[in-house]
C-alpha cells in the first residue's frame, strides 16, 4: 500500500466514522421517540445540533486542562478509528490490534474526565467517579469476552478476525460461534455507551448532567462528536468480533445499525440502576455468560 | 611450655596472698592483680607459639596417670585459658570498685577457670568446676542489694544440685571404667561405657555441668544473676564461665560419649535453649535480661552446633563460642548504664553515640548479618546441621532461623527506641569510659575478624580437627594402659 | 581494574563521600555527579546490554575452600542501568530546595544521602553476585540499607521500618536455607553446580527449594500474602528516597528469582512439578501470587487518601505484572515483565517526586487537604499527568507497551483467568490514579494554596526529564526491548524479535511509532476542530457555581474524599483485613510464647523442676 492510499484511508476512516455516527445518533433520537410515542427530531437534527453548540455566544472555559479534555475526547475516537478496520480499508489495524483498541477508547474518556475535574464542579466529578465506576463494572465481562474472541481466531488483528469469519459465511460468524460471548458483549455493550438503565453517571435530575455540567457551547459540541463516534465505534466493533465484520457496505451498513438499535430498544424499558447494583449486575450475569462461553471456547 | 602450670597456680596464690599484700601497700594490691593476669596472659601466649598444633600433657610432680594430676595442653584448651587470663584482664575490677573482696574472687575466677580449662582428669574438672561456682556466687552478690540475693540464692540451690548431679555421673563413670583420667577414659570408653551407665553417667554430667553452661532446662538462674549483678560479672558468667562449661561438655562428648544419643540429646536440649531464650527475650522488659535470654539462646545454637558429631559440628560449635565470647561481654559492659526499663533508653544514641554505634555494630553481628563474623560462625552451623539430613537437624537449622528472627526483631526495637529523638525529661546517662574503651576494643577486634577471616577460619579448622582427634589425645597422655580396672 | 570494578569503587566512593561530607550545601549536586560517573561506567559496559558479554571483577575472597566472586552478565546490567539511574534522579532531586527544606525540619542531610548511596552500593554488589554465598551477602546488605533509609526520618517511619525489617529477617532465612540445602545437595555455592544438579532432584527437593527461595525473595518483592510492609513503609521514607524504593528496591526480589529460579531451575521443572489434587504446577502457582499481588494491593490502594500511600500500594500491585510477565516465560511475557521493570521505575519515581513537589509547597500529601493545584503547579501536573497515564498503562507512555505485551502472551498462551485478573488490577489502578490526580490537582483550589508556586528547577527538571524518558520509551520501545533480549538470551529465555517501535508479527503486532503517531495526530485533529471554532471565554478558577448557587472560594465544595462510594459500597465488606488479622494473631501468639517462656525462667522451685528434668532425661535414655 502506498502512502498517498494510506493517507486517503486515515483520512477517510474517521470522516465516515463522523458521518455514520451522526446518523446513528438519529436513529437513536427516532426509536426513542418511537417508544415514547413523539414524532422524533429531522434528518439533519445533529447536524444542527452541532453547529448551534459551537457558536454559541457563552462559551464558559476553565483552564486549560478543560480544553485538552475536549480535545483528548475527540482526538482519542479520531485515532481509534483508524485502527478499525471497514469495507475496503484496514486503516492501522496491523499495528495494534484489538488490545491496543480496548486501550485507545479509555483514551476520550480519561480526556473527558480531566476536562471535567478541572471544572470543580462536584456534581462533574460525582459524575466521572460513577461513569468510571460503571467502566469498571462492564469492562470485567468485556474483556472476558475480548480474550475469548482473540483466542478463538488466534490473533489480536481485527481485520484477521473479520477475515475468518468471513471465509466461513455465516455459520462461521462469531456469534454463531461464541453466542455466549456474544451475549456477554451485548450486555457490556450496553453499559459502555452509557445508555438506559446504566446511565447513572449523568442522571440529570440528581447530579445535574454529571460530567456535562459545566459544559457549554463547544465544549458541549466537542462531547456530542464524541458520542456519535462512541456509537459507531461500539458498533463495528461488535460486528467485527461477532457478525462477521464487513465484506461490503451494503452488508456492514445494516449490521453496525441493528448493533446500536439493540440497546436503545431495550434502554427505556427499565428504570435507572444504582452504582452498586450497576457493578453488582455486571459482574454477575454477564461475567457468568462471558466465562461460561469461555470455558467453550477453550475446548 | 611446663610454666603452663603458672596460670592455674599464680592466680590462685596472688588472691590468697592479695590481703597480706594490702596490709603492707594498698597500690600494689591494687595493681598485683591485673599483674599477675598480664604474666598469665604473656604465658599463654608464648605457650602458643610454641605449641603449634601439638599437644602435651603435663603431669604434676612428675606422676605419671593415673596417679597423678594431669593438666592437657592443646590448642582447645590453651586458647581457653589465654581467654580466661585475658578476659578477667579485661573485665577487672578497675578503679577499686568492689573493693578486695572483688579483686580476690576475680583473681580466683581466673585462676579455676584456667585449671577448668587445661584440666586433664574429671576430677580436677569437677574441682575446679566447683571453685567456679563459688566464686561466681560470690561475684554475683556483689552490689548486695536484695534482688541479687534473691538470685543468687536460686543460683546456689540449682548450681549445688547440679554439682551433685556432676558427682553421681563421675561416680557412675569411675564406677565402670575405675579410672578418671580423660585420656584413659577416652580408650575404655567403646567398651566399658558404651551402655546404659555410661549414658546415664552423660545424661547426669550434662545436666551438672549444663548448670554453668546455660543449657536448657537447668539455666533458670541465668536472667536474674545477669540482671541483679553488676555487667562486669554478667560479662565474665556470660562471656568467659559458660565457655568454659562449654568446653568441658565438648571434651566428654567427643572423649567419652561418642554415642548418637548422647548427640540427639544435646540436640534437643539446644533447640529447647534456642525457643525458650529467644521466645523470653521477645517481651524482656530491660537490656540485661533481654541479654541474658539472649544469650541462653545463642549457647543453645553451640549445643546443636556440637550435637553434629565430627568435625564439622565442633568447628561451627567452636566459631559460635568464640563469637559469643566476644560479643556477650562487650555487650553487657554498655549495659551497664543502660539498665532498667527499656522505655529510658528513648534517645540515648544522643547521650553516647559510640555506644550505640557499638551496640549496633554487635547486635549485627549476633543476629549473623554477612560480612560479620557472626554470619559466618551461623553459615557454619547451618552447613554442618544440613549436611547431616536428618529431620531433627532440619529442625534445628528451622529453630535457629526462627530464633534470629526474633532476635532481630527485639535487638532491632531497642536500637530504634536509641536512637529516637530524646524525650524532654532527660536523656539517659552515657557511658563510663572504660565500658566504652573496652568495648571498643572488642568491637575493633569483631571487625579486624572480617579481613582476618580466612586464616582466622584456617586456624579454628585446625583446632576443631584436634579436639576430634581422639587419638592424638591418647598418646599425648600416654597413659599407663589400665590392665586391671577394679 | 575491570570495568566491573570501576563502578563498583564509584559507588563505594559516593557513599564514603556523603558519609563524609554529606552536610555540606553541594553535597547532594556532587554525589548527583558521582551517580552520572556510575552511569558512565555503566555506559562504558554496553556491550552486556546488548549481547552475551559478561564482566568479572577482579575481586574475589577464598573461605573455608569456598570462592566468592562478583560478575556482570545481561541481567545484572539492566538492572544496574535502573538503579543507577533511580539513584541519579533522586539525588538531582533532592540536591536543591529539596534539601534546604529537609534541614531546615531538623533532619540530617548526611544521613541522608549516605543512606542513598549505601542502598545503591549495596544493590549494586547484589547485582554483581557471582555466587550464591555473594548473593546472600548482597541480599542481606540491601535489605539493611534499606531499612536505614526508611527508617531515618521519624518515629513512625522507625515503625513501619521495623516492621520490614522482621519481614525482611524471615525472608533472608528461608534464603538461608535454601541455600544451605543447596550446599548440602551439591558441596557448593556455585550457581553452575545448583544448575547442574537441579535435573538430578527430587520434585519434593525442589519444591522445598522453590518455596524457600521464593518466598525468601517474593518478600522483598512484598507478594502476597507478605506484602503488608512494603507500602506504609516506602510512604515514610522521605521523598527522593521513597522515590528511589519505590522505583527499584523491591526488583531486587524479581532480580534473585530469575537468576536462581528461572536461570538455574528452568521453566521446565517448574512445569513438570504439578500441585497434587488440582490442575496447577509451580509456574500456574507463581502466576496466582503475581495475580493476587496485582488486585489486592490495587484495591487497597484504592481507598487510600494519602498520596503517598497510595502510590505505595500500586507499586506492590505492579509487582504483580513484572512477576506474571516474567512467569510466563514465553519471549512476549517475559519481555513485558522485564519491560515493566524499566517503565515501572521510570514513572514511579516520577510519581513519588510530584507528590513530594506537592508537599514541598503544601505541606500534606493528604488528598483531602488538596485540590486545583494545576493552575499553580503545572509543571508537576505534567509530570503526575504523565506519570498516572504510565502507572494506569495507557497509550502513548511506556506502560502501555510492557501491559501490552503481558497481555498479548496471556492471550497467545490461553490463561483467560490470569488474563482478567491482570485486567482487573488495570482497572482498579485506572480508578485510583483518577482519584489521585483529580483530588490534588483538579477540583477546587484550597484558599490557602491560592499563592502557592511552582516548585524549584532542581524538583521539576529530573521529574520532566523522567516524563521524557517515559514518553519516549513509549514511542520508541525498541530502545528498551533491546536491552532485554540479550537479558532473556543471557538467562536461557526465548528472545523476542521486536523493531524500534515494538514487535511485529502476523497474528496482530504491535508499532509504537505508529500508534502513538495516530494518537497525537488525532488530537491535534481534535484541537484543531475545537480551536477553530468559537471563542470561549477563561473564567477564573475560583469563580464557580454549584446547583444554582454562587459560591465564594472559602466553600469548600471539593468532592474528593470516599471518591468511589457505589464502588466501595459494594466491594467494602469484601475488605476483610485478613492479612493483617493473620500478622496481628502471629504477633500475639508469640507474645503469649513469650510470657509463658519467661514464665518457665522464673518459676519459684528450680529444683523441683531440675529434679523432673533429670527423671526424663534418664527415663529417655533407658527407654532407647
Amino acid at each position: 500500500m502506498s502512502w498517498q492510499e494510506l493517507l486517503l484511508e486515515l483520512t477517510l476512516m474517521p470522516l465516515l466514522a463522523f458521518v455514520i455516527g451522526l446518523a446513528m445518533v438519529l436513529m437513536m433520537r427516532r426509536i426513542a421517540a418511537q417508544i415514547q410515542r413523539r414524532v422524533g427530531p429531522p434528518l439533519l437534527q445533529p447536524i444542527y445540533d452541532i453547529v448551534k453548540l459551537y457558536s454559541k455566544q457563552t462559551q464558559i472555559s476553565h483552564g486549560f486542562i478543560h480544553e485538552l479534555g475536549i480535545m483528548m475526547a475527540v482526538g482519542g475516537y479520531i485515532a481509534a478509528e483508524a485502527l478499525l478496520p471497514v469495507p475496503g480499508m484496514d486503516g492501522l489495524a496491523d499495528k495494534g490490534g484489538l488490545i491496543t483498541l480496548i486501550y485507545f477508547l479509555m483514551v476520550p474518556t480519561l480526556g473527558m474526565a480531566l476536562g471535567v475535574g478541572q471544572c470543580a464542579n462536584p456534581n462533574g466529578s460525582i459524575g466521572i467517579s460513577r461513569a468510571l465506576t460503571a467502566m469498571l463494572a462492564y469492562d470485567i465481562p468485556f474483556v472476558i469476552v475480548v480474550f475469548g474472541v482473540a483466542f478463538h481466531y488466534q490473533t489480536t488483528n481485527l481485520a484477521e478476525i473479520a477475515a475468518i469469519q468471513q471465509a466461513h459465511g455465516v455459520s462461521g460468524w462469531g456469534m454463531m460461534e461464541m453466542p455466549l460471548l456474544a451475549l456477554a458483549a451485548l450486555f457490556a455493550l450496553q453499559g459502555m455507551m452509557g445508555k438506559q438503565p446504566f446511565e447513572v453517571y449523568i442522571a440529570p435530575a440528581e447530579i445535574a448532567t454529571g460530567p456535562m455540567v459545566e459544559m457549554s457551547g463547544k465544549f458541549m459540541g466537542g462531547l456530542f462528536v464524541m458520542q456519535s463516534f462512541q456509537y459507531y465505534t461500539a458498533g463495528v466493533l461488535y460486528t467485527i468480533l461477532f457478525l462477521g465484520g464487513g465484506e461490503n457496505w451494503l452488508t456492514f451498513l445494516p449490521k453496525i445499525f441493528a448493533v446500536v438499535a439493540i440497546p436503545m430498544t431495550i434502554a427505556m424499558l427499565f428504570p435507572r440502576f444504582r452504582t452498586e447494583d450497576l457493578v453488582r449486575l455486571m459482574w454477575k450475569w454477564p461475567v457468568m455468560a462471558g466465562l461460561l462461553g469461555l470455558a467453550f471456547v477453550m475446548n | 611450655m611446663n610454666n603452663l602450670i603458672l596460670l592455674v597456680v599464680l592466680p590462685l596464690i596472688t588472691a590468697f596472698l592479695l590481703p597480706v599484700i594490702d596490709r603492707f601497700s594498698t597500690l600494689a594490691a591494687r595493681w598485683s592483680g591485673p599483674l599477675v593476669l598480664l604474666i598469665t596472659t604473656f604465658i599463654g601466649a608464648s605457650a602458643w607459639l610454641q605449641l603449634g598444633t601439638g599437644a602435651v600433657s603435663l603431669e604434676l610432680g612428675g606422676f605419671r596417670p593415673p596417679l597423678g594430676i594431669v593438666l592437657y595442653v592443646d590448642q582447645l584448651a590453651l586458647l581457653f585459658a589465654i581467654a580466661v587470663s585475658f578476659g578477667t584482664l579485661l573485665l577487672w575490677p578497675y578503679g577499686n570498685r568492689g573493693g578486695l573482696r572483688q579483686q580476690t574472687l576475680t583473681l580466683l575466677l581466673a585462676g579455676s577457670g584456667s585449671g577448668l580449662a587445661l584440666s586433664g582428669d574429671l576430677f580436677n574438672i569437677y574441682v575446679f568446676y566447683e571453685l567456679v561456682a563459688v566464686v561466681s556466687y560470690g561475684l554475683a552478690v556483689s552490689l548486695r542489694t536484695p534482688a541479687a540475693f534473691a538470685a543468687a540464692i536460686r543460683y546456689l540451690i540449682i548450681s549445688g544440685f547440679g554439682a551433685a548431679l556432676s558427682l553421681a555421673g563421675i561416680a557412675l563413670i569411675y564406677d565402670a571404667t575405675g579410672t578418671l583420667n580423660l585420656a584413659q577414659l577416652a580408650q575404655l570408653a567403646p567398651e566399658k561405657l558404651n551402655d546404659l551407665q555410661g549414658l546415664s553417667a552423660f545424661v547426669l554430667l550434662l545436666i551438672g555441668i549444663g548448670v554453668k553452661a546455660e543449657l536448657f532446662p537447668v539455666n533458670t538462674w541465668v536472667p536474674e544473676i545477669y540482671a541483679t549483678a553488676p555487667k562486669r560479672v554478667s560479662a565474665l558468667l556470660a562471656g568467659l564461665v559458660s565457655k568454659l562449661a562449654v568446653v568441658v561438655i565438648l571434651r566428654l562428648l567427643v572423649l567419652i560419649f561418642p554415642q548418637p544419643e548422647a548427640h540427639t540429646l544435646l540436640l534437643v536440649l539446644g533447640i529447647l535453649g534456642v525457643l525458650t531464650g529467644e521466645l523470653a527475650a521477645w517481651r524482656a522488659r530491660d537490656l540485661p535480661r533481654v541479654l541474658a535470654y539472649s544469650s541462653i539462646g545463642q549457647l543453645g545454637i553451640v549445643f546443636i552446633a556440637f550435637s553434629v558429631p565430627g568435625e564439622a559440628g565442633v568447628f561451627a560449635g567452636l566459631a559460635m563460642a568464640l563469637h559469643h565470647l566476644l560479643i556477650k561481654p562487650a555487650l553487657f559492659l554498655l549495659a551497664e548504664r543502660w539498665d532498667g526499663s527499656l522505655a529510658g533508653l528513648t534517645g540515648a544514641a544522643k547521650a553516647s553515640p559510640l555506644g550505640a554505634a557499638l551496640f549496633v555494630l554487635f547486635s549485627l553481628s549476633l543476629l549473623g548479618i554477612p560480612p560479620l563474623p557472626g554470619f559466618w560462625a551461623k553459615l557454619l552451623v547451618l552447613t554442618s546441621l544440613a549436611q547431616m539430613g536428618a529431620a531433627l537437624y532440619y529442625t534445628g537449622a528451622v529453630v535457629i532461623m526462627l530464633g534470629m528472627v526474633l532476635e532481630a526483631n527485639y535487638l532491632f526495637r531497642i536500637i530504634a527506641r536509641m536512637y529516637q529523638k530524646a524525650p524532654s525529661t532527660g536523656t539517659p546517662p552515657g557511658h563510663g569510659r572504660l565500658d566504652l574503651a573496652i568495648s571498643s576494643m572488642l568491637g575493633a577486634g569483631l571487625i579486624a575478624a572480617v579481613f582476618l577471616l580466612a586464616p582466622l577460619a584456617d586456624r579454628l579448622q585446625g583446632i576443631a580437627a584436634q579436639t576430634v582427634d581422639v587419638n592424638q589425645y591418647i598418646e599425648a597422655v600416654n597413659p599407663v594402659p589400665t590392665r586391671n580396672p577394679i | 581494574m575491570t570495568p566491573l570494578d570501576h563502578l563498583l569503587l564509584l559507588s563505594a566512593l559516593t557513599a564514603v563521600f556523603t558519609l563524609a561530607a554529606g552536610n555540606i550545601r553541594s553535597a547532594g549536586w556532587i554525589a548527583t555527579l558521582l551517580y552520572a560517573a556510575q552511569g558512565l561506567a555503566l555506559v562504558k559496559m554496553w556491550g552486556m546490554g546488548y549481547g552475551p558479554e559478561v564482566a568479572d571483577s577482579s575481586i574475589s575472597f577464598q573461605l573455608l575452600g569456598q570462592t566468592m566472586h562478583w560478575r556482570f552478565d545481561s541481567l545484572s546490567w539492566f538492572f544496574a542501568l535502573i538503579t543507577v539511574g533511580a539513584g541519579f534522579f533522586s539525588s538531582w532531586f533532592a540536591s536543591g530546595g529539596w534539601a534546604d527544606h529537609y534541614r531546615a525540619q531538623g533532619n540530617s542531610l548526611r544521613l541522608f544521602h549516605s543512606a542513598l548511596a549505601l542502598n545503591v552500593f549495596s544493590m549494586l554488589v547484589l547485582l554483581a553476585s557471582g555466587d550464591l554465598l555473594s548473593l546472600f551477602i548482597g541480599w542481606e546488605l540491601v535489605s539493611w540499607a534499606s531499612f536505614l533509609i526508611m527508617g531515618l526520618a521519624s518515629t513512625r517511619a522507625m515503625g513501619y521500618a521495623m516492621r520490614y525489617l522482621t519481614y525482611a529477617i524471615a525472608g533472608a532465612m528461608a534464603i538461608l536455607m535454601g541455600i544451605v540445602m543447596v550446599h548440602a545437595q551439591t558441596g557448593s555455592f556455585e550457581f553452575a553446580a545448583l544448575a547442574a544438579a537441579v535435573p538430578g532432584m527430587s520434585n519434593g527437593t525442589l519444591w522445598l527449594l522453590l518455596l524457600l527461595f521464593g518466598g525468601g525473595f517474593g518478600v522483598k518483592m512484598a507478594l502476597v500474602p507478605v506484602h503488608l510492609w512494603q507500602a506504609k513503609a516506602y510512604a515514610e521514607t522521605p521523598g527522593p528516597g521513597a522515590a528511589f524504593l519505590g522505583a527499584i528496591s523491591s526488583r531486587m526480589g524479581l532480580f534473585a528469582l530469575i537468576l536462581v529460579i528461572i536461570q538455574l531451575v528452568g521453566i521446565g521443572r517448574l512445569v513438570g512439578m504439578s500441585i497434587p489434587y488440582t490442575f496447577l504446577d509451580a509456574r500456574d502457582l507463581l502466576a496466582w501470587v503475581a495475580v493476587f499481588t496485582m488486585i489486592f494491593p490495587t484495591y487497597i490502594a484504592l481507598r487510600q487518601h494519602d498520596a503517598r500511600r497510595l502510590l505505595a500500594w500500586h507499586g506492590v500491585g505492579q509487582t504483580g505484572y513484572m512477576l506474571l510477565g516474567v512467569v510466563i516465560m514465553d519471549d512476549l511475557g517475559s519481555a513485558g515483565g522485564l519491560m515493566h521493570v524499566f517503565n515501572y521505575a521510570t514513572y514511579q519515581a516520577m510519581l513519588f517526586m510530584s507528590v513530594s513537589a506537592i508537599m514541598y509547597r503544601t505541606g500534606t500529601a493528604d488528598l483531602n487537604q488538596l485540590g486545583g493545584l494545576v493552575t499553580r503547579m503545572p509543571l508537576t501536573f505534567i509530570a503526575m499527568l504523565v506519570g498516572i497515564i504510565g502507572l494506569a498503562g495507557l497509550p502513548p507512555m511506556n506502560g502501555f507497551v510492557s501491559k501490552w505485551l503481558i497481555y498479548r502472551s496471556l492471550v497467545a498462551e490461553g490463561m483467560p483467568l490470569l488474563f482478567v485478573g491482570a485486567v482487573i488490577g488495570t482497572l482498579g489502578t485506572i480508578l485510583s490514579v483518577y482519584k489521585l490526580i483529580h483530588n490534588s490537582f483538579l477540583g477546587q483550589l484550597r484558599l490557602e494554596h491560592a499563592k502557592v508556586e511552582e516548585a524549584p528547577w532542581s524538583m521539576t527538571l529530573p521529574m520532566l526529564s523522567l516524563a521524557a524518558i517515559v514518553f519516549l520509551t513509549g514511542y520508541f520501545p525498541g530502545v528498551v526491548l533491546d536491552w532485554i533480549s540479550a537479558l532473556q538470551a543471557s538467562v536461557g529465555l526465548p528472545v523476542l524479535a521486536h523493531h524500534l517501535g515494538g514487535v511485529h508479527f502476523a497474528q496482530g503486532g504491535l508499532d509504537m511509532i505508529w500508534i502513538n503517531s495516530l494518537l497525537i495526530a488525532g488530537i491535534a485533529i481534535g484541537a484543531l476542530i475545537f480551536y477553530s471554532t468559537g471563542r470561549s471565554q477563561r473564567v477564573h478558577q475560583l469563580d464557580n457555581y454549584a446547583g444554582g448557587h454562587f459560591l465564594s472560594a472559602d466553600v469548600r465544595y471539593q468532592y474528593s474524599d470516599n471518591f468511589y462510594p457505589g464502588l466501595l459500597h459494594l466491594i467494602g465488606p469484601w475488605y476483610r483485613k485478613s492479612f493483617r488479622w493473620a500478622e496481628s494473631a502471629l504477633v500475639s501468639l508469640t507474645d503469649a510464647l513469650s510470657l509463658a517462656m519467661q514464665g518457665l525462667y522464673r518459676q519459684v522451685q528450680p529444683s523441683i523442676y531440675l529434679l523432673i528434668t533429670v527423671v526424663i532425661a534418664l527415663s529417655w535414655v533407658n527407654i532407647r
